[in-house]
């Protein structure tokens, strides 16, 4: 999707961060194998978060195996594996989603990421066809979700409104990960507040862009009411996030983790936070500024 | 269910250190911080779990002696519940407290927009926060404050709103330049948990 549900490194074990690798490259092994070659470049950060939920959720077994990498064969790494279905599920998700987002970058770009998107979208055309074939429920989530995203777009709705569809979009995919009625509803909430974050954190990762192209951002009202400040409208961004974050933290925290749940727990209580400072402030920083991380208050 | 497990603990534990996972739990799942979700259920479900647990435990550590004081911070204190017909949305109060979130929203959205007070904006306010219109949810109660500043049940959700925005549930918060990095965020920052926490210490004497 857009990688920005991803742990904040600094802050894992160094065993954590080992077990989060292996899963990131057993999700690639298990695209290879289940949609083809093509699928492997649909591999994100926001698909192994999910693919590590749902083995969380199924308490399965997983094996954490060594063999070299299958894009640079010098490179030995370990890979996660499971019976389940996690993964698979994880893999059409990943599949399904590269393939609507090509559709989308078709429709509304101009014309040299026309063609990028064309012909990715024609060489991930059998890994679709099997994806879907396989999830019919994912690919009918994602295509209502891209009609409902456009529709709102074309009609200039505010912030609830425009993440709307990806919000529910989010909801109906989490809520698959458990057969637990009880649990479903915690997931629907949790998927619901995660989808809304991932929109408008993408929203205002992409202020600049969207105002120097004339396209639609929910975010564009505050910036012409604050004088087109962008610091101010990042302050403001941030507080819109926090408040959608408070949401996520109180559904994970009643969503019944065990395994992997100390990278979980990073993403949501650390990951979601860096990436916030990341892309609304650091990014605007220059130079020295940037790269001069002040350690003072977090060693002593 | 093995108490121990709810309560995240060994069964050699100390008496302090089961005391110390259960005071933990229950902020966590405090029906304060699950006011107007739509979990608020799930979670009152939960802390029931863990006082049940912590009572299996304090009753098999006595000896089998007089059971333990009972439930403890289980008890839900639904803001929007209370009052029932006394207000002019009395019945809107009623649904919302039955959980039939999309029959109050019917029922406000008829009333006439030259009728709708203080009242019409918080509980609207309430409905759409619940399903998940947080920004709106936020104008709402912003306007039912401006209309009817002293009243105390408008401010606290509006407060609480607002601490939110600033990172004190989770996310950035600007002014102390990090993420929350323990569990309960909430807990450690918002001023309703210095309460809670207050509350907790109380309690935990007697």
């Amino acid at each position: 999707m857009f990688g920005y549900l991803q742990p904040d490194k600094s802050e894992l074990r160094i065993k954590e961060d080992e077990l989060y690798k292996s899963v990131y490259c057993g999700l690639c092994r298990h695209l290879g194998r289940d949609y083809g070659f093509m699928a492997k470049m649909t591999l994100s950060y926001d698909c192994t978060v999910f693919a590590m939920l749902a083995l969380s959720l199924e308490n399965s077994n997983c094996k954490v195996n060594k063999a070299s990498c299958t894009l640079n064969p010098a490179k030995k790494c370990l890979y996660c594996s499971s019976d389940s279905k996690a993964f698979e599920l994880a893999g059409a998700l990943s599949v399904i989603m590269a393939y609507y987002k090509m559709s989308d970058t078709i429709s509304d770009s101009g014309l040299f990421k026309r063609i990028g998107a064309g012909t990715g979208r024609l060489l991930l055309s059998r890994s679709y066809r099997k994806a879907s074939g396989a999830y019919p429920s994912i690919d009918a989530i994602a295509s209502k979700m891209i009609d409902k995203q456009y529709e709102a777009e074309a009609n200039c709705v505010g912030l609830d409104e425009s993440s709307e569809a990806t919000a529910k979009g989010v909801s109906q995919v989490c809520r698959m990960l458990s057969d637990d009625p009880s649990v479903q509803q915690i997931l629907e909430v949790f998927g619901y507040y995660v989808g809304r974050w991932v929109y408008l954190m993408d929203a205002a990762d992409d202020l600049e862009k969207d105002i120097k192209h004339h396209n639609f951002n929910p975010f564009i009202p505050k910036y012409n009411e604050t004088g087109k400040n962008t610091e101010e409208t990042m302050l403001y961004c941030n507080e819109v996030l926090n408040l959608t974050v408070s949401q996520i933290v109180l559904s994970y925290d009643l969503l019944p983790v065990d395994r992997f749940s100390p990278i979980l727990d990073n993403v949501v209580y650390n990951g979601i936070p860096a990436q916030q400072k990341l892309r609304l402030f650091d990014k605007y920083k220059k130079g020295k500024e940037e790269k001069n991380r002040d350690y003072s208050d977090e060693l002593f | 269910m093995d108490p121990y497990k709810v309560l995240g603990v060994s069964p050699d534990a100390t008496d302090d250190e089961v005391k110390q996972a259960y005071r933990k739990l229950a902020k966590k799942y405090h029906p304060d911080r699950y006011q107007n979700s739509p979990l608020a259920e799930s979670a009152s479900e939960k802390m029931k779990e863990i006082n049940a647990a912590y009572d299996q435990i304090t009753n098999q550590r006595k000896n089998g002696g007089a059971s333990a004081s009972g439930s403890y911070y289980g008890s839900y204190s639904d803001g929007t519940a209370s009052g029932g017909g006394s207000t002019r949305f009395g019945n809107v109060r009623i649904l919302i407290s039955q959980g039939n979130y999309s029959q109050a929203e019917e029922i406000l959205n008829s009333v006439p927009s030259t009728e709708r007070d203080a009242e019409w904006y918080y509980l609207m306010g309430v409905v759409v926060y619940h399903k998940g219109w947080l920004e709106e949810a936020n104008n709402y109660i912003a306007t039912a404050c401006s209309m009817d500043p002293g009243n105390a049940e408008y401010r606290s959700m509006y407060n609480r709103i607002q601490a939110q925005r600033r990172g004190s549930g989770g996310g950035y918060n600007v002014s102390t330049g990090s993420g929350c990095t323990g569990h309960i965020c909430t807990d450690v920052c918002g001023c309703l948990t210095c309460l809670l926490c207050m509350n907790l210490c109380n309690r935990s004497g007697s």
